[in-house]
This record gives structure tokens, C-alpha cells and sequence, in this order.
């Protein structure tokens, strides 16, 4: 039957059609030319083109799991050669607990056609290619056709065939070509990890990078390659093959590798993985992205981000700087045109300084660095710094000094420009400690910003300024809302001494932060600069309490100063601080955690654990109340012994790179973050930025129940 | 489709048993199956003996080239004359090409002329997937201690065409010399070639 079906392909040849279609069953096959003619001596392309029945497949030169690859015997003319094919990248086409490679709908499979120079031009070269193929859906069929090509010799090179040179070209084009990629292998236990550096994979999305063996028994083709990527490459957990259990192990690795729609040839070499392919961590999951936020458009982005501006203003890391703005406000209370220039100022001021904060992310994002949102707090300068500038603040609460109003005295100064630089300031310092609190709502938004362009992430950092500052800005503007704050009287002076106290815990919370970052040795110098600096603003309080009584003393407010400097200097910047190592910097954990890492995770999952994972930071107090409330509780320890899972911490106090990368390939710019990976692995759960014990232990079942 | 395609083999690859995968030189895994006479077999009945195990598809192409040849079965009569214990598997589930009764197994086997030592049915994949037989034919050699001493494939040729056993080096063949001649079997991985093995859905 099927010798008939070529006899008749070769009879229905009417000398004047190129090619014989011939129809083999459950494919259809052809021979068509890149270009009109041949010239002598000249190399064109021919392909083997197969039209293949829906839910049928033909085979890669690697066939996986089953199956074969498609063969052609030429019968030529004396002097004329064909090439061995060129084959287009293959697809995986899993069947069952099997994985086969190889082509479905369309594939041309070229070759390089040389006429000899002795050719006569005005002839017609006769080709004839006996093809054979394995026609596969879950069955499989062998499927043969003799094919013919009818080619004329010309002078000097034909134009391009008008119907299939372009496929050709393109088919040519596409296929895998060496790309000057550096490949090494090594068996790590039950894993070969194959390592890939190049410049084309530097910056490529790597997700859905896969590794093509031109060898069958090298690899498992079955099974998942994990990967991880590296700054100029990338890393794959491959589980060998039969060929490694072989007292004479694969000396090379070759093949293809599939990433981001290309494909390129590798040969990897035995021996030690460049770092360079691996510490960022696997790419952004796909599964995730719905439950992120690269899914977001520009305006539901924009909408989470006013949302989450306004829940940021009940945040606790905000909490003190609006409690002594909302004292400023109740100190001029009354004065409608005062507090809309209060307001104004307030609102400038926050909307300036997440504009410069975020285009200073972006501008740090795209030279390179892994930074998120919050990481203005991972320089424990910044740290020691904001720790002194609450300090002030709280000394000023305290009445211990006055604050740039000193000139006018008190109460006098409210409605001078001093008064509304004050404002504009506190709108700032608000934004610069609101950064490590990340409300409901920013998550997403900020992740979504921060992949953005420029501009669009700029938006999004404009609503969520507009959301933080609105609060105020309102009570500033309405008059309903403003003739009820309770009117000035002596009770302002104990509220604003009592709005003290937030401010001294936030002091406090900050040189612990210090303290996780660079260890014990920061407490006396951070200390011993809070106290100079209490000092000189003692001085400066009697300074301008000596200059409100009449006398002028240059000689106090220039101590004041140069001790301020000196506090500032030496408890913040110089010298500068040394990071301290990790076993420093462990901290306090009433959960048994473990340091997290991808391959303690990759592990964990191999053994078929549950593992939650915190990416957390003790700069970030979402994260810190979190640990407290919803994580480090009897129930939550309960339910990881229960479901023999493993706690995982993710310590983002210092930067990171390896963990920026993960936030963000969950569409995340900044912690908190909570996973929970199931017994059977897959993709994690993500529990929402504010836990309660109830969401863990649920979570943890869930996920326990799975093995 | 892809991400479909994805979350259909991890679910897959999870559902697999846990069992690892069969390893050279380690312990064959055990199994019980029912043969095509309704009697319960295992592996370990044969120690002491070596153990060759088929893995076939009577639909399958590459299957109907060793049978419809003869070729299979001349392997079949020469092994078992040696004494070696030859073991033919079906794991194609139920609906699959090449499932078969028992019944429908032994009239088979009579028609074939197979002279395996038995045919055992194993409809659920489970000697399959512990093995990680991949293709029809695939094949695996125990020796006398019950060790797995070669897997792959059955000689040299992948291909469908009869013109193939012409010349072909049979790698069983030349593993059961080595395994009675007391040698390590010299070649003892090879890629086994042909329809993939016709297994149900992992439930």
C-alpha cells in the first residue's frame, strides 16, 4: 500500500509542479526548494516539509522517551550531495509517565543541496528522497513516501521560490545555532546540575528555559529541569539518565537549549559550575503571576497603591509622625487658611519625597542593583540616622527644645515660613519611616511598578503618595472636619508630651534594627550618640529659653550645634559600620527556622516536606508584628510538627540579592511576603501581608495534606 | 496549553509511586503480577536463576518486527534452554493498545509461538513505572542474586523496518553471554527504542 501510494506520487510527476505532495496516512509530505533553481556548484536549501494530522507527531533527532526521528535516503545524480537535516527546535510531548520530543502541525526539515560545477545549466535535476517517518498520537504508525523533486539548473543563482523560500529562510533562521555558550555538568547526588553562561542568556527570560539532549540516555527526559538563574546564565536540576548510572559516565552534554522562544546549541564539559550561573534563585512563576501583580493594569495598579497610601497612614511605623502632625494641626486649630497651607505643605512634602525615592529605586533598579521597596532602611547608616533624627523629634515632644521656630518662640512661629518648611519636612520624614511598612495593597502595586517603565511605575508611586497624604491634607481642607479637633487649651501641652513616648519606642525599635544589621557592638555607639545628641538639645533648649528672656548666648546654640554634628557623625556615619556576619545577626526566634536558601528549599521539597517560608526583615515592622501575632505562637508550632513541615526564614535586613529576585518573581517589591509549598511540591500558596494565626495553621494543614 | 500540559505532568510525576528508579548494579525492584493464567508471580521466586523481563505491545510496530520475524522468539527458546527465567510484560491499561486478558494473553502467546516462561499482566502500570519501562520493546536482565545487571534496549537498530534485524547487534543476546560467562555485562545501558509503553492515567 504504502509502495503503491509512491509508485503513484512518481507516475502523477507531470514534469512541469516542483513537487509531489504525497499523503502517507496520517501525514503529508513534500519536498519544496528555498530558491526557483540551482546554479553549478552552488549550495541551496531543500526541505522536507511534513503537514502532520491534528494530534499527531513526528520525532526530533532525539526521539526522548519513544518513538524515532524522521530518516531521508537521497538517490542523487552523480556529483550531487545533500546534507545531513537541520532540525528546528523540538517541543516536549509528554505521553502518559513518558516525554517524547518532536513536532506537531508543521515542520520543515531542510537540508543543504550542492549541485557539482559540471551541472549543465538548462537541465532539470530529477532528486528523489525516500523518506521515512513515525507517525505518533498514542499510537504509533511507521509511514513511508518516496519523494520527488523537479529542480532546473540555471546560469547563476535563482531568486528565492516565491512559496517557500521565506519559510525556509525563516525555519533556517530560527533553528538552534551555536551562540558562543559555555556549558559544565556535574552529578551533585541525584541531580546532574548543567550550567549554561553566555551573553545571549544574560538579561533573557529564563522561565521557561528547557535542556534538548541530542543523546537519548543521558537525561530523564520525563522528568522537570529546575531552574536558577545566575547573573550571565542560568543553572538546571536535571535528573540523569542511564547513561550516568554507566561505569563510563557522559564525557559532554550536548544539545539544545529552549529559553524565552530561542534556542541554542551547547556542549557542556565535565567539571566545576561557574558561579555566575546560579543566585537568583528560579525565574518568576508563572503559576503565581494572577495572584500577584504582573497581571495588573496601569489603573487597578494605580488603584491599590491610593488604596494602600491610605491604610499605610494606621500602619504602626507611621503612626508616631502622624500623631505629632495631627498635635501641629490641633495647635493652630481653627485657622482655615493656615491649616489648607499646613496641608498643602504636608502633602508636597510626602508627594517629593516618594517621587525622589522612587525615582531613585528605579534609577538603582536599572543600573543593576536588587533593591525593593523599604531599601532605603538596609544601610545601617540610614538606620543609625533615622534612629537620631526620632530621637530629636521626641526630644522636641518633650519640650526639651523647640524646633525651627526657635527665633519667634512658640505658637508665634506657626503661621511664618519656618512653619511651613516644618510641613513639608514632616511629610517627608512621614514617607522615609513609613518605607518599611508595606500596607495591604502595595504589595502588588509596588511589585507591578516596579517592572514597569519609568513612567508607569511613577504613576503608581504618585497615587500611593496621594493616598498617604490625603488623610491629612483633608482634615486640613474641610472645615467640618477641622472644627472638630478640640480646641487648643492647656491639655496640648501633656497630649503633645504623651505623642512623645511612640516616637521614643520608634527609637527604640530602630537600634535594634541596627543591632540585627551590625551587631552588639552598634549598641554603644548608637547609644552613646543619643545621649551626646539629648545633650546638645538640652543645650539648644536653654539656648533659646536664655534668647527668650532677652539674653543672646551665640556661645550655647554653637555647642548645641557642633554637639549635634558630633552625635550625628559619630553614631551614624563615621566610621562607617561593618556588616556583621550571619550568625549575628540570627535575632530571636521562638519558631524552630531555618536560614532559607533555593536548595535548602529544592531539598526540602525533594523529601516531600511542607515548608513555609517567611521573607521578612527586621526593618520592616508589618513583618515584626506578623512574627508576633500570627507565627511565633503555640497553634502555628503545632501545626509545622503536625504536618512535618519546615519553617524557612528569608532574612531580607541586608540586601539581598537572591531574595530581591524571588519577591520578585512572586510580583512582590518588598516584605512581607509568606509561602506555603505543599508536600507534593508545585506552586507555593501565598498567604495575605497581614496573618492571623488561624490563615497559618489553615494553610499548613492544607499543605500537609497533600502527601 | 502549556502551563496545562505542565500542571498534567507534575501531577503525574507526583502521583508516580514514590519508589526509586531502577538502578544497575542494586537489587531489582520486587513486584508481584498476575500471570495469564490468573496465578500470582513474583520476582523473587526466581533468585537464583536470571531473569530476563520483556516488556511488549502486540500492537506496537516495533514489537510486530521481532514477533512477525520470529526473531523474539528464537531469543525466547535459546535464553529458557539456558535455564534463564524469561519474563514477557504487558502494562497497557485497559482501552490501550496491546491490553490484554488473560485469556486473550495466553491465545497470544500460542499464536506468537512465544517461548517466554510466562506472560504476566500488569493493566496498572505498577512493574512499568517501577521499572520506568518507557517503550515496547524494553528490556532487563537480573542475574542468579537478584541484581539488575542490564536495561535498554533490545539490539542496536531502532527502527520499525524488518530490514533492521539484518546486522543488528542484540545487546540481550550479548548481556546473557556476559552474565553466564560470569562477566560484567560489558555494554549494560542502551537506549531501548519503540511505542511508548501504553500507560493508564496515574490513578
Amino acid at each position: 500500500m504504502r509502495f503503491l501510494l509512491g509508485v503513484l506520487a512518481a507516475l502523477a510527476f507531470s514534469g512541469l509542479a516542483m513537487a509531489q505532495p504525497v499523503n502517507t496516512g496520517h501525514l503529508t509530505a513534500e519536498l519544496v526548494p528555498a530558491a526557483q533553481g540551482i546554479a553549478p556548484g552552488q549550495t541551496i536549501h531543500v526541505a522536507l516539509r511534513q503537514k502532520i494530522q491534528k494530534g499527531w507527531h513526528t520525532y526530533w533527532r532525539n526521539a526522548g522517551d519513544s518513538g524515532e526521528a524522521t530518516k531521508v535516503a537521497w538517490t542523487l545524480p552523480p556529483g550531487w550531495t545533500a546534507s545531513d537535516f537541520t532540525w528546528p527546535a523540538p517541543h516536549r510531548l509528554p505521553v502518559g509517565p513518558l516525554t517524547n520530543y518532536g513536532y506537531e502541525n508543521e515542520v520543515m526539515l531542510p537540508v543543504a543541496l550542492t549541485a557539482p560545477a559540471a551541472a549543465k545549466p538548462g537541465s532539470t535535476v530529477s532528486l528523489k528522497a525516500a523518506a521515512a517517518f513515525l507517525v505518533c498520537a498514542d499510537i504509533c504508525v511507521p509511514e513511508d513516501a518516496v519523494l520527488t523533486l523537479q529542480l532546473p539548473v540555471t546560469e547563476g543563482p535563482a531568486p528565492a521560490d516565491p512559496q517557500w523560500g521565506p519559510a525556509i529562510q525563516k525555519t533556517l533562521a530560527e533553528a538552534p545555532k551555536p551562540a558562543g555558550l559555555t556549558g559544565a555538568f556535574e552529578k551533585q547526588g541525584q541531580v546532574v546540575k548543567l550550567a549554561i553562561t553566555g551573553p545571549a542568556l544574560k538579561g533573557a527570560n529564563l522561565a521557561d528555559a528547557y535542556f534538548f539532549p541530542f543523546a537519548g540516555t543521558v537525561i530523564d527526559h520525563a522528568k522537570p529541569q529546575a531552574i536558577e538563574r545566575g547573573p550571565e546564565g542560568l543553572t538546571l536540576a536535571i535528573t540523569p539518565g542511564y547513561d550516568f548510572q554507566s561505569p563510563t559516565p557522559p564525557k559532554q552534554l550536548a544539545g539544545v537549549l529552549s529559553v524565552g522562544g530561542k534556542a541554542y546549541e551547547v556542549t557542556a564539559a565535565p567539571g566545576p559550575l561557574p558561579a555566575a550561573a546560579a543566585g537568583l534563585g528560579p525565574p518568576p512563576a508563572k503559576l503565581a503571576v494572577p495572584a500577584g501583580a504582573a497581571n495588573l493594569g496601569l489603573a487597578s495598579a494605580a488603584f491599590f497603591a491610593l488604596v494602600g497610601g491610605l491604610i499605610l497612614n494606621l500602619m504602626p511605623c507611621v503612626f508616631p509622625v502622624l500623631a505629632m502632625k495631627a498635635a501641629s494641626l490641633a495647635g493652630h486649630g481653627g485657622e482655615q487658611a493656615e491649616a489648607r497651607r499646613q496641608g498643602l505643605a504636608f502633602g508636597a512634602g510626602v508627594l517629593a519625597t516618594f517621587l525622589g525615592l522612587a525615582a531613585l529605586l528605579i534609577a538603582l533598579r536599572a543600573a543593576g542593583s536588587a533593591v525593593g521597596w523599604g531599601f532605603q532602611l538596609q544601610d545601617p547608616p540610614v538606620v543609625a540616622a533615622l534612629a537620631l533624627l526620632m530621637l530629636l523629634v521626641a526630644l522636641n515632644l518633650s519640650g526639651v527644645f523647640e524646633m525651627g521656630t526657635s527665633l519667634q518662640g512658640v505658637g508665634s512661629g506657626l503661621a511664618s515660613r519656618g512653619g511651613l518648611a516644618g510641613s513639608f519636612f514632616t511629610g517627608a520624614l512621614a514617607v522615609v519611616v513609613a518605607a518599611p511598612c508595606t500596607a495591604p495593597f502595595m504589595g502588588p502595586a509596588l511589585g507591578w511598578a516596579l517592572i514597569q517603565p519609568p513612567a508607569a511605575a511613577l504613576v503608581v508611586f504618585l497615587a500611593l503618595a496621594i493616598g498617604f497624604a490625603a488623610p491629612f491634607v483633608a482634615v486640613a481642607f474641610v472645615p467640618g472636619l477641622l472644627a472638630r479637633l478640640p480646641r487648643p487649651g492647656a491639655w496640648m501641652d501633656i497630649f503633645k508630651k504623651a505623642l512623645a513616648f511612640p516616637m521614643y519606642a520608634a527609637v527604640a525599635w530602630l537600634v535594634w534594627v541596627l543591632t540585627v544589621q551590625v551587631g552588639s557592638d552598634a549598641v554603644p555607639r548608637i547609644l552613646g550618640a543619643a545621649v551626646l545628641l539629648a545633650l546638645a538639645a538640652w543645650i539648644a533648649g536653654a539656648a533659646q529659653r536664655q534668647h527668650a528672656s532677652g539674653r543672646r548666648h551665640v556661645g550655647l546654640a554653637a555647642a548645641a550645634t557642633a554637639l549635634g554634628v558630633v552625635a550625628v557623625a559619630g553614631g551614624a556615619f563615621w566610621p562607617a559600620y561593618s556588616t556583621a556576619t550571619a550568625a549575628e545577626t540570627s535575632g530571636e526566634a521562638k519558631l524552630d527556622d531555618e536560614a532559607y536558601t533555593p536548595q535548602r528549599l529544592a531539598a526540602l521539597q525533594a523529601e516531600g516536606r511542607p515548608v513555609l517560608v517567611n521573607y521578612t526583615a527586621a526593618w520592616c515592622v508589618s513583618c515584626q508584628v506578623n512574627d508576633r501575632v500570627a507565627l511565633s505562637t503555640h497553634a502555628v508550632s503545632e501545626a509545622l510538627k503536625r504536618n512535618n513541615a519546615v519553617y524557612l526564614k528569608a532574612d531580607w535586613t541586608k540586601r539581598d540579592g537572591a531574595i530581591a529576585a524571588e519577591l520578585a518573581s512572586f510580583g512582590r517589591a518588598g516584605v512581607p511576603l509568606y509561602l506555603v509549598y505543599g508536600a507534593k511540591g508545585g506552586q507555593p500558596a501565598i498567604l495575605p501581608s497581614i496573618l492571623t494565626e488561624g490563615v497559618v495553621v489553615k494553610a499548613l494543614d492544607a499543605a500537609g495534606k497533600a502527601s | 496549553m502549556s502551563r496545562f500540559l505542565v500542571a498534567v505532568s507534575a501531577a503525574i510525576v507526583a502521583a508516580a509511586p514514590a519508589m526509586a528508579a531502577p538502578v544497575l548494579g542494586q537489587p531489582a525492584p520486587a513486584f508481584q503480577a498476575v500471570d495469564a493464567s490468573g496465578n500470582t508471580r513474583s520476582l523473587s521466586e526466581f533468585r537464583g536463576k536470571t531473569v530476563v523481563l520483556e516488556w511488549t505491545n502486540n500492537g506496537c510496530p516495533y514489537v510486530q518486527k521481532h514477533y512477525n520475524s520470529g526473531a523474539m522468539q528464537s531469543l525466547q527458546r535459546e535464553a529458557t534452554r539456558d535455564g534463564v527465567v524469561w519474563l514477557t510484560l504487558i502494562s497497557s491499561a485497559p482501552g490501550m493498545q496491546g491490553y490484554l486478558t488473560g485469556p486473550q494473553a495466553r491465545q497470544w502467546k500460542a499464536e506468537a509461538k512465544a517461548a517466554s516462561t510466562d506472560v504476566l499482566l500488569d493493566p496498572k502500570g505498577t512493574v512499568g513505572r517501577a521499572y520506568e519501562a518507557k517503550t515496547t520493546p524494553h528490556m532487563y536482565v537480573v542475574d542468579k542474586a537478584g541484581k539488575l545487571v542490564y536495561m535498554g534496549g533490545i539490539d542496536d537498530k531502532p527502527s520499525s523496518d524488518p530490514d533492521s534485524l539484518k546486522g543488528a547487534r542484540n545487546y540481550v543476546v550479548a548481556a546473557l553471554a556476559d552474565v553466564k560467562a560470569g562477566r560484567p555485562v560489558a555494554q549494560a545501558v542502551t537506549r531501548p527504542y519503540g511505542c511508548s509503553v501504553k500507560y493508564g492515567s496515574a490513578d
